[in-house]
């Protein structure tokens, strides 16, 4: 039996580094760059790091990505000036574009469509409504050079809460032991594939067993409930805007309507909020606009995306 | 609980320890804790089929108890019709009663009666239940023919019908190999243990890469064949016969590697069915306890082949129609009985159905002859083409599957429903076919290699492909738990 036991060990010490030489080796695993808040209170990547993103358990995406100076990645650093024409593209992860080339996203797009014109992308995964308009206040003296701001917006999603204020939990992530476990790379490839969500489900059943906490399930919204919600977000949208500020005349959200409660839309057409909706766009081109293997928008995806703030910018 | 499940990694070592630990060398404990672990891994798929496991169990404990303590053959045959109803009545009600209903419904129905069909029940299928109750019917059947001397111990019987490695899928084991097993004391033996674990990680490879892989592809082209070119088509069911075999053969690795674990020897259920040169050869190498089971207890009470040539092809007609049947209450698995016992018979009728018993393809070299090649291409092209019956939801849908390929014989490359690439399925599958083609001699040792080196790197690599092929979100459970 220890004969037995002592093989095993062994033998699974020996695989484990065996796989991670492996995933090295192929590239398997992804690159997760530093993050940091900084001196404006902004949580951000850390500046000049390179790496590379990675989808798909057999690396079917493949992209690297380049934070720049500022903090965000892009091909080019942040210099506004009142003389040049700038475009300022602020959103999540779908702005932030670590699914693809940094030298094709939605921004380099808009600069190949239209002359004369920089485009700034300040994409950080996971930033929400609060997140963007404090970094936009934060950073006021840069962002008043910037000729048009563009804010990345999913209503369900990015005004869950009407004042900002740093997310432990996302910064928790530069934790020392999370640092630790992330120089594993088959760990954090193990992690992306899924792999580890069985034995966290499991832990996660344990507790509640131990614990004997009720259950949460997700129960479905009653209409008044959904009401109260949309209501709620748009409360915080108003929060948000009167606490960080918000010019008409600049400043733009990018949005998908049929995601979006009608409520809020009403909202932002009788105060003069203007916004692109791309649903039409998207809805016209049978063509996928995500990627395999996450949500994100895909090349024909980000294609269409710069097409129409293109286009949207061309009628002001 | 399945074996490619979290719950099954953490249950195993925990009764393994617990086995040989706190119970070595104390049978009586160790087969008691068997049995509670082997009820406790049932009864988390539906604790009250615990009570149809306990039913036929101790029907057929009772009736093996009577069959041999009798004299009189009248009263034997009694006991054994006790055993035989039982079980054959749990698997008709839970598994075909509502076959039987519809089809009684459907020929009303074509002979112009109209019948309101309230007779049907909402019935959930007793995970195993094909494979238990034809364990413990072989038990009350050995002892009547005089094989077998029944156990007086209800534990151990009890283990033997309900022992977790094989309770849900097989392989379906007679009581004169397992129940021996049971009833004498075990020792840890660290080469039998070694054995288990290398078996379980073939069969997890076979399950999680072979199968579970291209599971999405198959469903995709069988859900949608009216969509598809003939191409296709042929791909999906010729994916279809992989997917089957990984899923079916690697859950067999995995039983027979756990009863390793705990010093238990099962029969091997598939030996490279892939590599047969006849169809013949097919069942002797495709599902083997089933294929055994059918031959002792049904096709040669029935006379088997030592009767004329004309009741012998009744008798293997009989044979494959009732294992067609088994496998599923629907006409497509009828159908597909039938269509290899067509297969069959040729081969019976020219004397060529045992020429293959003792020998492997390329016997005697590296690689197969050409002949060999052709006669392998065929047997396969024709498993693959009864897979359609085996595969299809109805008769008609399979129907319209072969329709289609005949009518839009075409040649239009296939996109995978979540876009992945589709030469990296090509490339596993000859990697599989060929390394299975290596190891064809023992299905017993996947890593017949003298090399350590050489086996760290391909267990390393199997581990590799788990992870390259793990899909989340596929449908992880056996397809032969729903027989």
């Amino acid at each position: 039996m220890k004969k037995l036991f002592l093989n095993l060990i062994i033998y699974g010490f020996l695989i484990l580094i065996m796989l991670e030489l492996l995933v090295r080796v192929f590239h398997l695993g992804k690159d997760t760059p530093t993050r940091y808040v900084d001196q404006y209170n902004v949580e951000k990547w850390m500046p000049n790091q390179n790496g590379f993103a990675v989808t798909g358990n057999r690396r079917q995406n493949f992209s690297e990505y380049n934070i720049n100076q500022s903090g965000y990645n892009s091909y080019r650093e942040f210099n506004p000036t009142y003389d040049k024409k700038e475009i300022a593209l602020v959103g999540d992860s779908f702005i932030e574009g670590f699914h693809q080339n940094y030298y094709n996203s939605i921004g380099k797009k808009i600069e190949n469509l239209l002359e004369d014109v920089e485009v700034y992308e300040y994409g950080y995964a996971g930033y929400d409504m609060a997140d963007q308009l404090h970094l936009v206040h934060a950073y006021k003296d840069q962002f008043d050079k910037i000729d048009h701001v563009i804010f990345g917006i999913k209503f369900s999603n990015d005004l869950t809460r009407g004042e900002y204020s740093i997310l432990s939990e996302r910064l928790a992530l530069e934790s020392p032991l999370n640092k630790a476990l992330k120089k594993s790379k088959l760990l954090v490839y193990a992690k992306s594939i899924g792999l580890l969500d069985p034995p966290k489900l499991f832990i996660a059943k344990l507790k509640n067993t131990i614990f004997n906490s009720q259950n949460r399930k997700g129960s479905k919204k009653s209409p008044s409930n959904k009401t109260n919600t949309e209501q709620e977000y748009l409360n915080n949208f108003k929060q948000l805007v009167a606490t960080y500020g918000y010019d008409k005349q600049r400043f733009v959200l990018l949005l998908n309507s049929k995601e979006t409660s009608n409520i809020f839309l009403k909202y932002l057409d009788q105060n003069g909020f203007k916004y692109i909706d791309f649903y039409k766009r998207f809805q016209a081109s049978p063509r996928p606009k995500n990627l395999i293997y996450d949500r994100h928008w895909n090349n024909y995806g980000r294609t269409l995306i710069a097409k129409e703030i293109v286009s949207h910018l061309r009628t002001y | 609980m399945l074996f490619n499940s979290l719950d099954y990694f953490i249950f195993l070592p925990l009764v393994f320890l617990t086995y040989w630990v706190l119970f070595k060398n104390k049978l009586t404990s160790q087969n008691l804790f068997l049995l509670f672990a082997s009820y406790f891994f049932y009864g988390l798929w539906d604790w009250r089929f615990l009570f149809l496991i306990l039913g036929s169990t101790l029907v057929d404990f009772i009736a093996g108890n009577k069959i041999y303590t009798t004299e009189k053959v009248n009263i034997k045959k009694i006991w054994l019709g006790v055993s035989i109803l039982f079980n054959l009545g749990l698997l008709g009600f839970f598994k075909y009663y509502n076959f039987f209903i519809d089809s009684w419904v459907d020929l009303m129905e074509l002979s112009g009666y109209t019948v309101n069909n309230t007779y049907t029940l909402q019935l959930i299928l007793p995970v195993g239940i094909s494979f238990y109750t034809f364990q413990t019917m072989s038990y009350s059947l050995d002892i009547y023919y005089g094989r077998l001397k029944p156990t007086t111990n209800l534990i151990d019987f009890a283990t033997f019908v309900g022992f977790f490695p094989q309770l849900v899928a097989g392989p379906i084991e007679r009581a004169s190999n397992l129940l021996s097993q049971i009833t004498n004391s075990r020792i840890f033996n660290y080469e039998q243990c070694k054995q288990g674990l290398k078996l379980i990680l073939w069969g997890l490879f076979k399950k999680i890469v072979v199968a579970d892989s291209i599971a999405p592809i198959v469903d995709d082209i069988f859900a949608n064949y009216g969509d598809y070119s003939a191409s296709t088509l042929l791909m999906g069911v010729t994916l279809f016969s992989f997917q089957v075999y990984g899923d079916f053969s690697g859950y067999s690795d995995i039983a027979i590697g756990t009863a390793k674990l705990f010093g238990i020897e099962l029969m091997s259920n598939f030996k490279f069915p892939n590599f047969s040169r006849n169809v013949a050869e097919y069942w002797q190498r495709w599902h083997i306890s089933l294929s055994t089971w059918f031959r002792h207890y049904l096709y040669i009470p029935l006379g088997g082949s030592r009767v004329s040539k004309l009741k012998s092809v009744r008798n293997i007609c009989i044979i494959f129609l009732v294992s067609g049947f088994w496998h599923g209450a629907n006409w497509t698995f009828i159908v597909w009985g039938g269509i290899h016992a067509l297969f069959y018979i040729p081969v019976f009728l020219m004397g060529r159905n045992r020429i293959y018993m003792d020998t492997v393809v390329a016997e005697n070299s590296w690689l197969p002859s050409l002949k060999e090649v052709a006669q392998i291409v065929f047997t396969f092209t024709l498993i693959t083409f009864s897979r359609v019956f085996f595969r299809s939801e109805s008769i008609t849908d399979a129907y319209l599957y072969l329709k289609q390929i005949c009518t839009h014989f075409s040649w239009e490359a296939y996109s995978h429903p979540q876009g992945y690439r589709m030469i990296d399925y090509l490339i596993l599958l000859s990697i599989f076919t060929v390394y299975e083609f290596s190891i064809r001699r023992d299905e017993r040792s996947p890593f017949k290699f003298k090399s350590k080196i050489v086996r760290f790197l391909l267990y390393s690599i199997i581990i590799l492909a788990m992870l390259l092929f793990y899909d989340d979100q596929v449908d992880r459970s056996f397809i032969y738990f729903q027989f």
